[in-house]
């Protein structure tokens, strides 16, 4: 069987915006959302899923938009992390797992019988609460593990994506003489940030990330933030996160979820500042109990 | 379930307080002004001492309401209402603050007064007091409550006090050229008039403050519509 050309691994990213250009205000912006429409790139639509009995996720609507920040916020078991990774495919792993309703990505139905989950988690990046670089590979090679796994080994070109992945991640200057040291002798915010340089060297349309700085200091938190900043350019990221003041400062949209229902989506500026729903209210100014 | 309580007293406490130093500041205020305007309309010194009195206590209220105010946003890093609840109050104590100054200054003035001389000034001048200390305390009250709707009256009944403000200039600026050997005198009655217009100025602000304050609106610097024909 022939390795799959490089470009099969190419983003599936609509061309008609360039990178960079952002359909939303930054999180820190108060200017007015501009009146053009903003693409969707996940469309949740009616979800429920199911752990055995237990329904964890009760018919949630959502529409992610593309290339902008979308932060999913509510207490512990509230169905936010199941979301999250509902959007990866990651629960047909597990036995007893149930799901209704749909997930399109960029209009393409992600639990089509027809769609394969490896071709999802190519287009759909995940980042989990404590960094997990391969223990056993160098930094270069945790980079590159996925691009190798599908059969890419133009030297020059997995160079190129070396670079480039690390400079997105903000690790470069941090580790370009030391390529060949494991991954694991990083500090855990370069480690992270390496996890990250590795899910986008896939080169997804998606970023998903699951409270990616839970086990960080503020120093490096910071870094992971300014970095989602970055990214939020190029890339559609969805993240967990429970700290309120953390999806204030980095994404453009929130969404409140509470028992496993949405309660509540909008712009961050208006969730943060004036929310609609008397429960969004609660939890964000600490009167939930 | 939502509780209408914080999960942290300690943030309850701190916001208590805060309200509880501006509720005694914005009292403070009125008490300077009800001074005030006894020492201008009834030429009482003792009012003028009291209303000048009260100022050093209304400064410190503005020191500590700020710092309080500082130390919430720093400790509790508060949201939503609770934010706005924050922000709101430290550009009230401004507010309250130059109130009470505009106190202390027509109290000072008044007391320089000829009483017989500036006769004809007082009841456009009493008028023009109380409209603007009730509009003062309607947008105090306006705040604590919450009640948008008396907030967003205060705006047009402020003009009422920039007529006065217009009509005892007007008054005094035809005096200066019958009696120039007084100037002094009707000089001061238009200072103490423009220091009673600034009243009603910052009630306004008091008022917009309190839309902001009950629904995240900001209606500073929005023109008004135009009356209709």
């Amino acid at each position: 069987m022939c390795p799959p050309d490089v470009n099969s691994i190419e983003s599936a990213r609509p061309t008609g915006q360039a990178p960079g250009a952002r359909t939303v205000p930054s999180a820190l912006s108060m200017t007015p959302q501009p009146t053009a429409k903003p693409e969707v790139a996940i469309a949740i639509d009616k979800f429920s899923l199911w752990y055995g009995k237990n329904q964890a996720l009760h018919e949630v609507t959502l529409g992610i938009n593309a290339r902008s920040t979308t932060a999913i916020i509510g207490p512990s078991g509230c169905g936010k992390s199941t979301l999250l990774r509902a959007v990866n495919r990651m629960h047909e792993v597990n036995p007893g797992t149930r799901m209704e309703g749909k997930i399109e990505l960029f209009g393409r139905d992600l639990y089509a019988p027809e769609v394969d989950p490896t071709v999802v988690r190519r287009r759909v990046g995940m980042v989990f609460q404590k960094s997990n670089p391969f223990p056993t590979m160098s930094i270069r090679d945790n980079v590159l593990v996925g691009l190798k796994l599908n059969g890419i080994t133009d030297k020059v070109l997995l160079s190129q994506r070396l670079e480039e992945c690390l400079k997105l991640a903000a690790l470069w200057d941090e580790v370009k003489d030391h390529l060949k040291r494991p991954g694991t002798s990083l500090s855990g915010g370069q480690q992270q940030r390496l996890c990250i340089a590795r899910a986008i060297a896939m080169r997804p349309e998606v970023l998903l990330m699951d409270e990616p700085c839970s086990a960080l200091d503020p120093i490096a938190t910071a870094k992971i933030e300014e970095l989602i900043q970055q990214l939020s350019s190029q890339f559609t990221i969805v993240i967990v996160t429970h700290s309120m003041q953390q999806a204030a400062r980095v994404s453009d949209f929130t969404a409140f979820m509470y028992l496993g229902k949405l309660v509540e989506a909008d712009t961050t500026d208006k969730i943060f500042s004036n929310p609609a729903n008397k429960q969004t209210e609660a939890y964000i100014t600490g009167r939930f109990g | 379930m939502p509780q209408s309580q914080h999960i942290l007293t300690s943030f309850d406490a701190a916001l208590a307080k805060l309200l509880d130093d501006l509720h005694a500041m914005a009292s403070l205020a009125q008490r300077s002004l009800a001074n005030s305007r006894t020492s201008l309309i009834d030429g009482n010194p003792d009012a003028a001492k009291a209303s000048i009195a009260d100022d050093d206590e209304i400064d410190q209220f503005e020191i500590d309401v700020t710092q309080d105010s500082t130390f919430l946003l720093t400790r509790f890093q508060p949201l939503a209402s609770d934010l706005r609840q924050v922000v709101s109050a430290m550009r009230l104590c401004g507010d309250i603050e130059r109130v009470a100054d505009q106190a202390v200054n027509v109290a000072r003035k008044a007391r320089k007064l000829d009483r017989a001389r500036v006769a004809l000034y007082r009841d456009p001048l009493a008028a023009m007091y109380d409209l603007a200390s009730t509009l003062f305390a309607d947008a105090l009250k306006a705040h604590t409550e919450r009640d948008e709707t008396l907030a967003r009256g205060i705006k047009e009944r402020d003009r009422a006090v920039d007529a006065l403000n217009a009509e005892i200039t007007e008054l005094a600026t035809e005096a200066l050229t019958r009696d120039a050997q007084n100037v002094r005198d009707h000089l001061n009655v238009i200072l103490i008039a423009r220091h009673i217009e600034r009243i009603g100025d910052h009630a306004k602000n008091i008022a917009e403050n309190a839309i902001y304050a009950a629904s995240d609106v900001d209606v500073r610097h929005q023109k008004s519509a135009p009356p209709s024909a």
